[in-house]
């Protein structure tokens, strides 16, 4: 079998497992009600994971990502409160669009300018922080300035299933999902972000732009933290100079535990989809497990993405030793 | 210090509270510079705070600097403490902190009245006192706890579960005001029904805040009342009321701006929720540090002065920390729906 | 009417002049090969080539036009690829897929299927069984070239250059190699072939140039050259070819015993004495696990049966600083993964296994006497560079070896095994080599030398041990070793004649 394919089931498992046992925990867990809960809440987090995923793939990193969604949405929301008339594609548009400008200009920093991405995006984190600052002049986006297809998005659904609510935003966050991971398996372009990220020299010798394979990678990062920030907006209806932060680490966790490999070169949409909902799922449910306090759950959350990690890494030791004793 | 020496600094402050039974008044025109260092920028009352401390520097006619710096969110008490020192170095008369950073700032608060820069805390103050001159306290923090716990009684109607979503588990203004609360809760018989269930923390974000009021919903079934002493919290825990239809059910009040509550509060899903003005706060701690830097005041307890339009302020003992005084402005606003449409413009 | 030219082209790095006024032609179908010695500008010439580096001044033609080329994209859209001595595979992506990156002009979306099948396809071409759904990681040094030339093969290039495409494949392999460079030049493609196998371009090439120090020194139709003529070229020198050794050196009491030696599904049952001031040489074909005794032995990847004994006492070794303890030394062939820190300066490199000598007060490394060792080395081993603060990434193939070698020395080992220590570097450096593997030996240290150069076995062992597919398949005295005898057990069957 596949490495790649043992590692989804893998996870697969570990998220059943995790459902599993919290059923026991917490009454009336297996509902429609948390599936809605937890559904919505990851999708918020899921654009932002699929696209720090592909930056990850090609062996970067973009921590500038939860910045990049608070600018998005204040400013989204921001435009809004003045042209509530403006059709929903358009928003959607405007909103991708703010985010893959930001990504570019990352881009064009690590590719170009060669400076590693950790630093880049380190400084994008704290400027586009700071502009969101200067710009907000501390007023505060409120639901009462947005128009209403806005504010009801959230609750609308797109299709139910026995008695199960499936809400629209679930939808697109999935769908940014699905797209990517078809054209990360099927588009020949996407498929230079693996091997971008699995050998940079050989890449180069193989004749591959690198330096616009990994632009397109933050632009990409950029636009889906746009469609995050989006969401956002939607779902909190308020927002601050504080939107959106510390979402580069819950990005990263969410990637990690879905089997990304942080060296770059590896990793798949499904894993990342399956990350994503089982961080999210523990986060959920510790909250509503009365046998953790508080403070035990972020140290939780950090002990199993290190967990993830280190079995992974043991995993992928042990097949590669398998593999090698079959040829 | 000697007992002697502490005998003698008793009747010294003995004395001069007898002697300054008058108020002191300040005179304006001196060149005192000061800086109002918020937990950080960009949100609303904090630039409440500047706009006060604006209007009492101009009527002070104040010739020395007035700056309104502070850190940005994601960098908050690093970037106090980075601040603090570099007004230190800057020779400030006066620093004015909203302190993010707990007993972390203590030591550069320290270094910065050893080096002739005033430090006066306002909304939050240095958990131990140490390296502060004074606390400009927005309210009495028992009386939060009272006012709090009042809320709950009306909106429950006497009886029932109620939990608290709180900022962060490190907030010095925050758990003392919960501390406070808990306190009346077990002394008070007429709460002897009401039950806090939780007390959780949203960090001061919108999404973790909206999750944390969710689950407090799901794991306590008859929960009555979320309890939210944050201007983030409220309006994170009444979105997610309002989304999910809960808002007959589960009321949420706590410290909120009327202009982000406003819709909350006229559709019932929180009726009621309190706070003071900032504006007011910032004003307040302008005369209190003018009047501290041109030496009108010595910040010793027992101090009587006139804060300009707000009238007359003693300075006196912090009753929930030891050692460290306060200067108490009090009272706040009750909002409902009779009164918050007019303040939310 | 040329297919490929370059016009007095010039090239300088800082203060090395790589290339000085270099003009070459390519003839449509033939094969040209380029020889010269370590640092002679071979690798700048073939980075001008495929637009990796630009020239200073001069021009590149490509039938008869004059090109820009500003990357390997554009060489390849000018029909110009490359295959290079370090094989440059993506390890996380499938055998096809590694093999079809380049191809523009496969559809925007992937047919995987296809893909498989033309990939299959390509694989076969060469003779070699490769599942090419498989990760290219775990692959090695020979197959993940075989991906490279199948890269090659897979973009119709007008001028395919190979880097030393052979050093790393075993006979049979290196035949096929030929075979389809000559089919290439059947169909008109022409082949810059750089090797220092001088007896594989006597086989296939049609002319070759020989360059020196950056400069072009001659370039000849091969029936015009005599193999004493094409190294003289090279070094400027004539040069004694190695002698073969026709018995062994004396030795003296026994260093290293392996007794049964073997790891779970990877080698086993190798029986051997290594005494001091003997050097025995490990043959075999590619895929013999020669090198995986040699991990064992250093403790990278440890024995898992059997039995080691140094000077008679039994000993695990289970770390590399374990067998550093006992003494013993691995200058490794795969030099950018195991044995060089490419970004370091030489002397930071050559002292890296010996550090703890040099500590001084508090454990601070005494710089002086770290640079003194350095400059030692360079001068004994000649290490072609200004001085040592030079980074190791930017010294030639052969130049590598040397600061890995003195690496090693300075901990002054008791047993030393060399991995194809000549690989990949020239004819005068690799005499240099052997020189200095023989006077080692003479020193008294025990040497293990792997190698896939059998002339170069035969030059220095004392005894060969041949290994099959992971056993031990002999153990011959130097006496009685001869090229036929090596080639035919590690083959399995007898080769007389075909070698």
């Amino acid at each position: 079998m596949h490495p790649q394919t043992l590692r989804i089931l893998a996870l697969a498992a570990a998220l059943l497992a995790t459902v599993l046992f919290f059923s026991t925990q917490i009454d009336g867990y297996l509902s429609e009600r948390m599936f809605t809960r937890i559904s919505t809440s990851a999708a918020v987090i899921l654009p932002i994971a699929v696209g720090q995923a592909i930056v990850v793939i090609t062996r970067n990193i973009d921590l500038s990502i939860g910045s990049t969604m608070g600018v998005v949405a204040y400013l989204t929301g921001d435009y809004l409160s003045g042209h509530p008339e403006l059709h929903p594609v358009l928003v959607l548009c405007l909103a991708m669009g703010i985010g893959a400008g930001i990504g570019a200009i990352n881009g064009i920093l690590v590719a170009w300018g060669r400076v590693p991405s950790i630093i880049v995006t380190l400084g994008t984190l704290a400027l586009l922080r700071s502009f969101l600052v200067e710009y907000s002049d501390a007023r505060t986006i409120t639901t009462a300035s947005l128009p209403q297809w806005l504010v009801d998005l959230p609750q609308a659904n797109a299709f139910s299933i026995f008695g199960i609510d499936v809400r629209v935003t679930v939808v697109l966050a999935l769908a940014s999902a699905v797209v990517m991971g078809l054209c990360l398996s099927r588009l020949r372009a996407a498929r230079r972000f693996f091997a971008v990220g699995s050998n940079p020299d050989a890449a180069v010798m193989a004749g591959i732009n690198l330096p616009m394979v990994t632009l397109l990678a933050f632009v990409l990062s950029g636009a889906l933290a746009g469609l995050s920030g989006f969401l956002f907006l939607a779902k909190f209806g308020n927002i601050t100079v504080v939107a959106g932060m510390g979402f580069e680490l819950k990005s990263v966790a969410a990637v990690v535990v879905g089997g990304v490999s942080i060296l770059g070169g590896s990793g798949s949409m499904v894993g990342v989809v399956i990350g994503t909902v089982l961080v999210d799922t523990i986060d959920n449910s510790l909250t509503r497990w009365e046998l953790v306090s508080e403070f035990w759950r972020d140290a939780l959350l950090g002990f199993l993405i290190m967990a993830a990690v280190t079995v992974d890494t043991f995993m992928s030791r042990q097949l590669s030793r398998l593999s090698r004793k079959e040829s | 210090m000697t007992k002697l020496g502490i005998a003698l600094g008793l009747v010294a402050s003995l004395m001069s509270s007898a002697v300054m039974a008058e108020a002191v008044k300040a005179t304006p025109g001196q060149a005192v510079n000061m800086v109002l260092l918020p937990k950080f920028l960009g949100i609303l009352p904090f630039d409440q705070a500047d706009r006060g401390a604006q209007e009492a520097a101009k009527e002070l006619g104040s010739t020395g600097t007035y700056q309104y710096i502070g850190p940005t969110p994601e960098n908050s008490a690093a970037g106090q403490i980075e601040m603090l020192t570099t007004a230190t170095t800057q020779k400030q008369n006066v620093v004015m902190l909203s302190n993010n950073a707990g007993d972390q700032i203590a030591a550069v608060a320290e270094a910065a009245q050893a080096a002739g820069t005033k430090v006066v805390t306002w909304d939050s103050p240095i958990p131990s006192g140490k390296g502060e001159s004074l606390f400009v306290a927005q309210v009495d923090f028992g009386s939060i706890g009272t006012v709090m716990a009042d809320m709950v009684m009306s909106m429950t109607g006497g009886a029932g579960e109620f939990a608290v979503l709180s900022a962060s588990p490190d907030a010095a203004n925050q758990n003392a005001w919960i501390e406070a609360m808990k306190k009346v809760l077990a002394e008070d018989a007429k709460y002897k029904d009401l039950k806090l269930v939780d007390v959780v923390y949203g960090n001061d974000q919108s999404e973790e805040s909206y999750n944390k009021a969710l689950g407090l919903v799901d794991k306590y079934p008859d929960l009555k009342v979320i309890m939210a002493p944050t201007t983030v919290g409220i309006v994170a825990a009444a979105k997610a009321m309002q989304d999910e239809g809960l808002c007959e059910k589960v009321k949420v009040s706590g410290l909120g701006l009327p202009a982000e509550m406003v819709s909350y509060t006229m559709n019932g899903c929180a009726p009621e929720f309190a706070l003071w003005s900032f504006v007011d706060l910032g004003y307040l701690t302008t005369y209190t540090s003018y009047l501290l830097a041109t030496g009108a005041i010595k910040g010793e307890v027992g101090e009587t002065f006139t804060a300009g339009r707000m009238g007359d302020f003693t300075i006196e003992a912090d009753p929930g920390r030891e050692g460290a005084k306060r200067v108490l402005m009090g009272p706040f606003t009750v909002y409902n729906k009779d009164n918050v449409e007019a303040a939310s413009k | 009417m040329t297919v490929l030219e370059l016009q007095h082209v010039s090239k300088s790095f800082a203060a090395t002049q790589a290339l000085k006024d270099m003009s070459l032609a390519i003839e449509p179908g033939e094969i040209h090969a380029i020889v010269g010695e370590n640092g002679a500008g071979k690798s700048t010439l073939i980075k001008i080539m495929t637009g990796v580096h630009q020239p200073d001044r001069g021009e590149i033609r490509v039938g008869g036009v004059a090109v820009t080329l500003r990357g390997t994209q554009d060489a390849q859209g000018a029909g110009i690829a490359a295959i290079y001595q370090e094989p440059m595979v993506f390890p996380d992506l499938d055998v096809a897929e590694n093999i079809f990156i380049s191809n523009r002009a496969e559809s925007a979306v992937m047919n995987w299927r296809r893909l498989y099948a033309e990939a299959d396809l390509l694989v076969a071409k060469l003779g070699v069984k490769l599942d090419v759904r498989r990760a290219a990681s775990g692959l090695t040094l020979a197959e993940q070239q075989t991906v490279e030339i199948a890269r090659a093969l897979s973009l119709n290039v007008k001028v395919l250059i190979m880097d030393e495409p052979t050093a790393s494949l075993s006979a049979h392999e290196v035949a096929r190699l030929l075979d389809i460079a000559r089919a290439l030049r059947a169909q008109g493609v022409s082949v810059i072939y750089i090797s220092h196998r001088l007896d594989e371009i006597f086989q296939i090439a049609d002319r070759v140039t020989v360059i020196r120090d950056g400069s072009h020194i001659s370039t000849k139709p091969i029936a015009e050259v005599t193999p004493e003529g094409l190294v003289h070229d090279m070094v400027g020198r004539a040069i004694d070819s190695f002698a073969v050794k026709t018995e062994a050196s004396p030795h003296g009491a026994p260093v290293l015993q392996m007794q049964g030696l073997g790891r779970a599904g990877v080698f086993r049952g190798i029986n051997a004495t290594v005494h001091a001031g003997e050097v025995l040489c490990f043959a075999g074909l590619v895929g013999a696990r020669r090198t995986d005794v040699a991990l064992a032995l250093f403790g990278i990847a440890p024995a898992t049966e059997g039995e080691i004994k140094i000077d008679g006492a039994p000993v695990t070794i289970r770390t590399p600083a374990e067998a550093m303890a006992h003494q013993i030394a691995y200058v490794s062939e795969d030099r950018r993964k195991m044995g060089l820190a490419m970004t370091l300066p030489i002397f930071a490199n050559i002292s890296l296994a010996s550090l703890g000598k040099l500590m001084g007060l508090f454990g601070l490394i005494n710089a002086k006497a770290e640079t003194a060792m350095a400059e030692t080395y360079r001068k004994q081993l000649a290490i072609k560079s200004a001085d040592t603060r030079v980074e190791v990434g930017k010294l030639s193939g052969g130049n590598q070896q040397k600061v890995m070698l003195a690496k090693w020395l300075e901990t002054k080992p008791r047993i030393l095994i060399f991995d194809e220590p000549t690989r990949g570097i020239d004819v005068g450096a690799k005499a240099e080599v052997h020189n200095i593997i023989r006077t080692l030996a003479g020193q008294g240290v025990a040497v293990i030398v792997i190698s896939s150069d059998l002339p170069e076995v035969l030059a220095l062992a004392d005894r060969v041990l041949v290994m099959r597919e992971g056993t031990q398949a002999g153990l011959l005295p130097i006496e009685e070793a001869s090229q036929e005898r090596v080639i035919g057990l590690a083959a399995g069957h007898d080769m007389k004649g075909a070698a």
